[in-house]
């Protein structure tokens, strides 16, 4: 029994992670319908971000939030207005640019680097505490908790405040908006800004957890698609719930079965939820097709 | 007169060698196509690769050279099997090498000597692992530097007489959990060494996880309910460093722990800190810190590297590389030309023992030409330093095995 709830532990943990890493690539697909290739590639840039912030401030990692999540905002805020913006009504070309993006930000990494791998670690990063008979590192439970209040937190604000009501309203219906008033340039650059600088703060949250290079953000990316996918396209909740769910069946698979297996297990869950409900658990119906659509 | 930067950078090298002879070297120069990877990943590793190249060149041009002719080092490009066919398309065709060397990568050693078959220039090889390369028997090819089932006959060495007597075990009573990458490099070097501890009557636990993983946790607790005395893990290096972060987090405490391959650097260095890593056995290519007796020159070869990089090789593949050559030199010597045929043909001629060359290194070719007496040493992290301790030869006067069992 000890066993089952460490490895339910474990799960839960990963989960956590899945989900932070998530949240940020399913607003932007939920409000801009872009399938954001290069989202790993943001968290790997808020990793090196909090890297470069202990380099030359000397600041602990979950202190350098405070400097990297603004300065990924920014950067995503001007790569859409300078990227994404002119492909507008050409979704298949945004997905490719996002793609291009993702190689462009990984090599650009690559010459800087020369594929040295980095550790930042926090003062945080050899603590761990035990809950009953589960031993739990205090990193990995500061992830699982600012998932949490993320996911919260972001939608609350897409739920009560001004803003996130015109981001959800352009999300439904981007000629409605308009015609509300809503400026919907401003909302889709808000909007892909907040995605990227939640990716940042991820970065900055899992830096102490792993040696940082820069192909890092792809191991992020496909599992996190899967994230996305299963908890339904657009809707925040579903991404945590998504990430749990991705978590828990990694570690069952993983520790009963076998690592090597439990990918394979995970998109065979992947692919029966989605024969049984397309949409994704939390998603709304016909949210599959939006990504493919041409926006009106 | 000014002396030119080439000459200058062969003076200095003549210098710290300490063996002026003549600088003068007749002909057109033999010029070794060196296929690495400079860019991605891997680039740091194919770059060191490449300095050890580049001290032998300087080594041997400061003596004039071989057969008369200066050597020259050009770079080709290859990030993967594609690229490394590409590479040596362009070495040869327009760079117009002589011969060809690597690799810092299996694959692209794979492909690459296959290309140069194509165009009948010899393929060096002194530092990719896998056994295969040796086993196509590709008539243009030789392994300089060890093979993957060196790397796994070291590590069931150092489990057996290492570990056992320091944890006060019969070696068959050792229980060995054996975690491994799952691609072809984790897995070869399991198998043989699984293969290894049977015919030693152990029979060990495996375990295998991504390298991409993004977590690995659920392998560290398999492992921990094996309960092992010594848990042995052949990976890469960011999975190496998640693997010992989730055995720290989950309060995995082995007695004994041993990587392969990697885990050496400071990257791990910086990844878990010293005390951590306190008494942590490597499998690795021998270092310049080997007893000079062991390796002959390791001192002077670290002196050289310092002189013309200003800094310490960030890997011991450089040596290893650097060795691989001057054995190459000695095959063109006897063969008096650099065609393939030639040059495999005096190779296989080559009988040194043990502790010729800096690494330890001899050099006799088995019939599919791999040096069978290149070997790896177990080393081991001691107070924020990697030190050679076993084959007992190798490790420096004074040193001795560590904190084992790990405090």
């Amino acid at each position: 029994m000890t066993e089952f709830v460490n490895v339910l532990a474990v799960g839960l943990l990963l989960g956590g992670i899945y989900s932070l890493v998530s949240v940020g690539l399913n607003l932007i697909f939920g409000v801009i319908r872009v399938v954001n290739f290069a989202q790993g590639e943001f968290v790997m840039l808020g990793m090196y971000g909090a890297f470069a912030a202990k380099f030359a401030l000397g600041l602990d990692p979950y202190l350098a939030v405070v400097v990297v999540v603004p300065a990924l905002f920014v950067l995503g805020a001007a790569i859409y207005w300078f990227v994404l913006r002119p492909l507008q009504g050409e979704s298949m070309m945004q997905v490719f640019a996002t793609f291009g993006l993702l190689m462009v930000l990984q090599n650009v990494v690559l010459a800087v680097t020369h594929g040295m791998t980095y550790s930042v670690n926090s003062v945080l990063s050899t603590m761990s505490v035990s809950i009953g008979p589960v031993q739990i590192g205090l990193v990995r439970l500061i992830v699982l908790v600012a998932a949490t209040a993320v996911t919260i937190a972001l939608g609350w604000y897409l739920k009560a405040s001004l803003r996130g009501k015109a981001i959800r309203a352009v999300a439904q219906d981007r000629k409605a908006a308009l015609l509300m008033g809503i400026d919907v340039e401003r909302t889709y650059t808000i909007s892909f800004g907040i995605g990227t600088a939640l990716a940042g703060l991820a970065g900055c949250l899992l830096s102490p957890l792993y040696s940082i290079s820069p192909q890092i953000g792809i191991n992020f990316i496909m599992p996190a698609f899967a994230v996305v996918v299963l908890g339904g396209l657009g809707s925040v909740g579903g991404a945590y719930a998504g990430g749990i769910i991705v978590g828990m069946t990694e570690a069952i698979a993983g520790f009963y079965l076998d690592p090597a297996l439990k990918h394979a297990i995970l998109f065979m869950v992947f692919i029966v939820a989605l024969l049984v409900r397309p949409a994704g658990l939390f998603g709304h119906a016909g949210a599959e097709e939006v990504g493919l659509r041409e926006q009106s | 007169m000014t002396p030119t930067r080439r000459q200058f950078s062969g003076l200095s090298a003549a210098a710290l060698f300490g063996t002026v002879t003549r600088v003068s070297a007749q002909g057109t120069p033999i010029k070794i196509g060196a296929v690495n990877p400079y860019s991605g990943g891997m680039a740091q590793y194919g770059d060191e690769v490449t300095r050890g190249f580049e001290l032998a060149v300087d080594w041997i041009n400061v003596q004039g050279g071989v057969i008369g002719r200066r050597v020259e080092i050009v770079r080709g490009n290859a990030t993967s099997a594609q690229e490394g066919i590409a590479a040596v398309e362009q070495l040869v065709g327009r760079d117009k090498v002589d011969l060809l060397t690597g690799t810092y990568v299996t694959a692209i050693s794979n492909a690459a000597s296959e290309s140069a078959l194509n165009y009948n220039k010899l393929y060096w090889e002194t530092n990719a692992l896998a056994r295969d390369l040796t086993d196509r028997g590709l008539p243009n090819y030789a392994r300089s530097g060890p093979s993957s089932n060196e790397f796994a006959k070291r590590s069931v060495e150092g489990a057996l007489e290492v570990v056992a007597a320091k944890l006060g075990k019969v070696p068959k009573d050792l229980k060995i959990w054996m975690e491994h990458e799952d691609s072809a490099y984790g897995t070869s070097i399991m198998k043989e060494q699984e293969r290894l501890f049977k015919e030693a009557g152990v029979t060990p636990g495996i375990g295998s996880h991504s390298a991409r993983a993004i977590d690995v946790t659920d392998s560290i607790l398999r492992a921990k309910n094996a309960n092992p005395d010594l848990w042995m893990s052949t990976a890469y290096v960011t999975d190496t460093n998640l693997l010992l972060r989730a055995a720290r987090d989950q309060g995995f405490k082995p007695p004994a722990i041993m990587l392969l391959g990697v885990g050496d650097t400071v990257e791990t260095l910086e990844a878990l800190g010293k005390e951590f890593l306190e008494g942590i056995l490597l499998v690795s290519y021998p270092r310049p810190d080997v007893n000079p007796k062991f390796g002959p020159g390791a001192a002077d070869y670290l002196k050289a590297y310092r002189a013309k990089y200003n800094r310490d090789p960030i890997a011991p593949q450089s040596m290893s590389a650097y060795v691989g050559i001057k054995i190459l030199y000695e095959a063109i010597k006897i063969a008096g030309s650099v065609e393939y045929e030639k040059v495999i043909k005096a190779a296989a001629t080559l009988d040194k023992p043990l502790g010729t060359y800096e690494a330890g290194y001899g050099v006799k070719f088995d019939a599919k030409m791999q040096n069978s007496r290149a070997l790896p040493i177990v080393a081991q992290w001691q107070s924020g330093v990697v030190k050679a301790v076993f084959p007992k030869e190798a490790a420096s006067e004074g040193v001795t095995v560590v904190n084992l069992p790990r405090a």
